[in-house]
């Protein structure tokens, strides 16, 4: 009897230590986002629907379009990839995988030209917004969602 | 010349002899009451030396005046001492105050731990951003600040004074 309670005591310390690293293969949600103030807005992409309420409180805008993104699997915490437009791009290089989610160096371009670089910890459960330039009547955001 | 009591205190004693002895018995009135007087009188002797002898051997009152010190020490000493017959400190009152008093200062420590624990749990939970820079020559009158909507568990990374672009830029 003490025996099997000593096993199942050695297993439920296991199973509670490596239960943090089990984190499965996560997608990368990025996405290069035209907000502006609309007379019939279009509905918003489901990619922004959990920040919806945030992304309208804090910019004031009543239209959210994607005009470039990427899903991108992190399988290692090292990959990178790139959320284009016609004139925007995007760049996201991981850097590593922390207990809360992931560390991300991200680049804005327009065309070539390098508008805003940041260094971040995107959390699985806190979205990023990122306000970038203002584009005619609209403004550009920057989004990134672990999905 | 002996008066005589002298000389009966002498023959209840023993101590008459000779002629002395013979004169002494002769005067008495009655003989044999003195015989019996005199047995008496030995028999209360014998008990006396007896009774005294026992005392001086058992030396009573050194053993009485140690028992009443003993008993006034047991008195002065505390009422936990003497019934216990060992001392110790941890009387079950203090032991239910000190049991106490460990439990509120875990709890208050606990406490305090779990309040200081918490932003730092917050923090991790919400998206930071570690650094940001904008290039000076295209944009030089940028800012750059960022905040956390924690309500909406949002981080926001908020520029100004970037270069306004054309509408065109708006393209897919």
């Amino acid at each position: 009897m003490a025996r099997w309670l000593a096993l199942f005591t050695a297993f439920i310390a296991l199973i509670v230590s490596v239960a943090p690293e089990l984190h499965g293969a996560e997608t990368v949600w990025s996405g290069l986002v035209i907000a502006e103030n609309v007379a019939q807005p279009q509905p918003i992409p489901p990619e922004l629907t959990r920040i919806e309420r945030p992304l309208k409180q804090l910019f004031g805008y009543n239209q959210f379009q994607v005009i470039g993104q990427s899903s991108k699997i992190l399988k290692t915490g090292q990959e990178d990839w790139l959320a284009t437009s016609k004139f925007f791009g995007l760049h996201v290089d991981a850097r590593g995988e922390t207990e809360a989610g992931y560390v991300l160096n991200l680049k804005l371009y327009k065309e070539k030209e390098l508008l805003l670089e940041t260094d971040t910890k995107l959390s699985r459960r806190s979205p990023l917004v990122i306000k970038g330039p203002q584009v005619g009547s609209g403004q550009l955001l920057l989004v990134l969602v672990v999905q | 010349m002996r008066t005589f009591e002298q000389k009966w205190t002498a023959w209840l004693d023993g101590q008459l002899s000779g002629s002395e002895l013979t004169e002494f018995e002769a005067s008495l009135p009655d003989k044999a009451v003195a015989e019996a007087e005199k047995a008496n009188a030995k028999k209360l002797g014998a008990l006396l030396k007896r009774e005294i002898g026992a005392h001086g051997l058992a030396n009573e009152e050194f053993f009485s005046h140690q028992l009443r010190e003993r008993i006034a020490r047991e008195s002065a000493r505390p009422s936990g001492e003497r019934d216990g017959g060992v001392s110790t400190w941890w009387t079950i009152r203090r032991l239910l105050w000190t049991g106490t008093a460990s439990l509120a200062v875990f709890l208050a420590f606990a406490i305090f731990v779990m309040h200081d624990k918490n932003p730092a749990e917050q923090s991790q939970y919400l998206t930071q951003i570690l650094n940001a820079r904008v290039d000076p020559v295209v944009s030089p009158n940028a800012t750059i600040s960022m905040f956390e909507a924690k309500e909406d568990r949002v981080t926001v990374l908020w520029t100004e004074g970037l270069q306004s672009l054309p509408a065109d830029y708006a393209a897919k």
